[in-house]
């Protein structure tokens, strides 16, 4: 749930909020490893930090702008600690 | 593209992409030597579980402040889907960087971009001496793309699993062409049908 009620939400979504991106939430289109984890009752969420890119999974000519790549890690710095000390 | 191909972090990527662990009959093998090097040079503990033979669950781990607290797991798979190489424009397991930026290889987003970013977050993280307080995991799977069934699905199942105590996860999302981000709390129920025709 992506509410109160689940404390790394909180901690998710305040550091979202600290850099100001902007989150579209939703429910997988297809399905993913993440749906084995939540079976056993822990919760995941789904996020790739990959905005302002062409969505090109399975198809040709994949590519990730390097400055999205390295933004991505920025991210992480963040939302790691802020999760691990939830 | 020069600045990037000399970024450390892009060239760990790179080298990520480089290796062919492309579905059907994937030898995980290089792989699990390059993410072992990876633990090596980070500082993290390393560990492979095979509930299948060889499909190898590959977990490093940095223990936190608080470990009997539950743990974070970051996962990614490992495997990628199949190309037909006459359609891309660079050889999908080239990792070549073009003169905007862009690095082209099959998994550059689907998912070996999330895997290296976990990992260079927590070297950027521990090199500022940062410790934290639960314990995390980071996962690299096999076979998400043929379902899960000899990686994820069965590894949950696991008293390993189990004792890795995890409290709360993360894994892929998809690219978003605006400027926001996507984020998945659920997913559809998956319903195949399969048609068997056998002829007359």
């Amino acid at each position: 749930k992506l509410d109160k009620s689940n404390p790394y939400w909180v901690a998710f979504k305040g550091v979202c909020d600290e850099l100001e991106l902007k989150l579209d939430c939703r429910i997988f289109p297809g399905g993913t490893d993440s749906r084995y984890v939540r079976r056993v009752g822990i919760p995941a969420i789904g996020f790739s930090p990959m905005n302002n890119t062409p969505v090109l999974l399975h198809d040709h000519d994949e590519f990730l702008r390097a400055d999205i790549y390295l933004r991505g890690i920025e991210i992480y710095e963040k939302l790691i600690p802020a999760v691990a000390n939830v | 593209s020069t600045a990037y191909k000399n970024n450390p972090a892009v060239a760990n990527f790179v080298e990520y992409l480089r290796i062919p662990s492309v579905q059907p009959n994937i030898d995980y093998d290089e792989c699990v030597k390059f993410l072992k090097r990876q633990a090596n040079e980070i500082g993290l503990d390393f560990k492979v579980y095979e509930v299948v033979p060889q499909k190898p669950i590959v977990v490093l781990t940095w223990k936190g402040k608080e470990p009997t607290l539950p743990a974070i797991l970051l996962n990614s798979h490992m495997d990628v889907v199949p190309v037909f190489e006459n359609s891309w424009t660079y050889p999908p397991f080239s990792g070549h960087i073009d003169e905007d930026g862009k690095i082209f290889a099959r998994g550059s987003q689907d998912m070996k971009c999330v895997g290296i970013q976990y990992l260079e977050a927590i070297r950027k993280i521990k090199q500022a001496g940062l410790q934290l307080k639960r314990t995390l995991h980071i996962s690299f799977v096999p076979d998400e793309e043929i379902g899960g069934h000899d990686g994820m699905e069965k590894f949950v199942l696991t008293n390993e699993f189990k004792a890795l105590n995890i409290g709360f996860a993360l894994d892929e999302g998809m690219a978003n062409p605006t400027d926001e981000f996507i984020i998945f709390n659920g997913e559809r129920s998956i319903w195949q049908m399969h048609i068997h025709c056998t002829g007359q």
